[in-house]
């Protein structure tokens, strides 16, 4: 698998597993010490895989499709709409204290980026992937958003306004997509299910395929 | 001026990494765990929405620890290496250093350490030590639950209403800041005003900090880049403390 900066960088051979044994040694170190438990790390990892990831934006999303005064709260007042729907606790908690939702129409494409950092919306989306947390995304997103949705294999036509939102505050921005065309036959839960992390951060439109 | 702190619109930069993986590695896990457990254990959650009973979690760790913290020591580095290691491998520097120069480890220990689980070809296999302390694992899924939101119920009138004309303050570069460098003495409007003021994490200079008014500032992409580098088509925002911000 090939790493970023690998071509250009003289890496160690031993890169990855010198990093491995670093980080074993100090979590090591640091349950010894009584900084954490040994429990700590693996109670983190699971937090993510119950209470926040993508699963709950796109249940988001699936209700403010079918339904317009969700849709316009949604809008209006994330962390609100995240009440509405007795979702898991923690929607507003650590990196969604205060969200915010961008709508994509017929006329205008929404992209969220972080130039500083890699801010990202924890409660609906989870963990950024690598691709938003990569500089050069960061960097060139920034000023060719059209481009580099184009090098994501979103090509949108001139007529479409691109917003670019960056995050350099304390909101944590995220994308409600447009619903595809050939759903209307389907629940919530089946149009969730469409629904991908990219398409919630403006690199990827939901597509029925 | 510091590269981290000016990444929008570098030019000469190559093709986007795809990869849709948060982690590349099964190592990097552990470095997040870390992290986020230190941010839950930080002890300027005292005084947080909500102040967190922090004197009493059983854990040996008694300091500030911060996304500011992290950003620092990442903003920090010799811009070559920022571009050379990638995101977790900048967070496993960062934090084990802070560990080591906090007086928690010493370097040696961590050095030794880290040879005893370095074995030929693969990571020692010898288990973690088994401590199991519930009452820090408890404090750490609290925050993950309830945030430290940084929305003060402080009385401050925005300095700007919707539709002002702004321009972002060129100031010193600091150690640490939410200027995004792209936008430095760059002509916005205001879109929105956020309700209410908001703080940020202790450590910044540059005035970031106290509780204070935030907006969302809409900038003509050609302000920015100037008319041969911008496209067409599409329009900049970004979330910006009013301490950044000067009535054009």
């Amino acid at each position: 698998m090939s790493i970023p900066g690998d071509e250009q960088f003289n890496y160690s051979a031993n890169r990855e597993l010198e990093s491995a044994a670093k980080v074993r040694a100090l979590e090591s170190l640091l349950i010894e010490k009584g900084i954490i438990g040994s429990e700590t790390v693996n109670k983190v990892l699971a937090y993510f895989e119950s209470n926040m990831g993508p699963f709950n934006g796109a249940r988001l999303v699936a209700k403010a499709w079918v339904d317009p005064g969700f849709k316009e709260l949604l809008i209006r007042d994330c962390n609100a709409a995240c009440n509405v729907l007795g979702m898991t606790t923690g929607m507003s908690g650590a990196e969604g204290e205060h969200m915010r939702v961008a709508e994509n129409t017929v006329s205008v494409h929404n992209l969220i980026i972080c130039t500083l950092c890699s801010c990202y919306p924890w409660p609906t989306l989870g963990l950024p992937p690598y691709w938003y947390k990569d500089p050069t995304f960061r960097a060139r997103a920034a000023r060719e958003p059209r481009k580099v949705l184009k090098e994501f294999g979103l090509d949108l036509d001139n007529s479409v306004d691109i917003r670019v939102w960056d995050s350099s505050g304390q909101i944590r921005w995220w994308v409600l997509p447009e619903k595809p065309a050939g759903t209307d036959h389907m629940g919530e839960a089946e149009l969730a299910a469409l629904v991908t992390p990219e398409s919630m951060m403006g690199v990827a439109k939901v597509t029925v395929s | 001026m510091k590269l981290q702190h000016s990444l929008g619109g570098l030019e000469g930069l190559g093709p986007v990494d795809f990869q849709k993986k948060v982690f590349v590695e099964p190592w990097e896990k552990r470095i997040f765990g870390i992290h986020t457990a230190m941010m839950g254990l930080s002890i300027h959650l005292k005084e947080a929405l909500p102040e967190y009973p922090i004197d009493q979690v059983p854990t040996a760790f008694k300091d500030i620890w911060t996304w500011a913290d992290l950003r620092r020591g990442a903003e920090a580095m010799n811009p070559f290496d920022y571009f050379k290691l990638r995101y977790y491998e900048k967070w496993l520097g960062g934090i084990s250093g802070f560990f080591v120069e906090k007086g928690y480890l010493s370097q040696e220990e961590l050095n030794q350490k880290t040879n005893f689980y370095l074995k030929e070809g693969n990571v020692d296999p010898t288990p973690l030590p088994q401590k199991d302390i519930p009452g820090i694992d408890e404090q750490v899924i609290k925050y993950l639950e309830l945030g430290d939101s940084p929305k003060r119920d402080i009385d401050i009138q925005p300095g700007f209403v919707v539709g002002d004309a702004v321009v972002v303050k060129n100031m010193p570069a600091a150690e640490h800041t939410r200027l995004p460098g792209h936008l430095r003495g760059k002509p916005g409007i205001v879109d929105l005003v956020y309700d209410g003021c908001y703080a940020y994490f202790p450590g910044p200079s540059d005035g970031l900090g106290p509780a204070q008014p935030s907006y969302s500032v809409r900038f003509d992409p050609k302000d920015i880049w100037g008319e041969d580098l911008a496209e067409q088509g599409s329009t900049f925002y970004a979330d910006i403390f009013e301490i950044y911000l000067d009535a054009a």
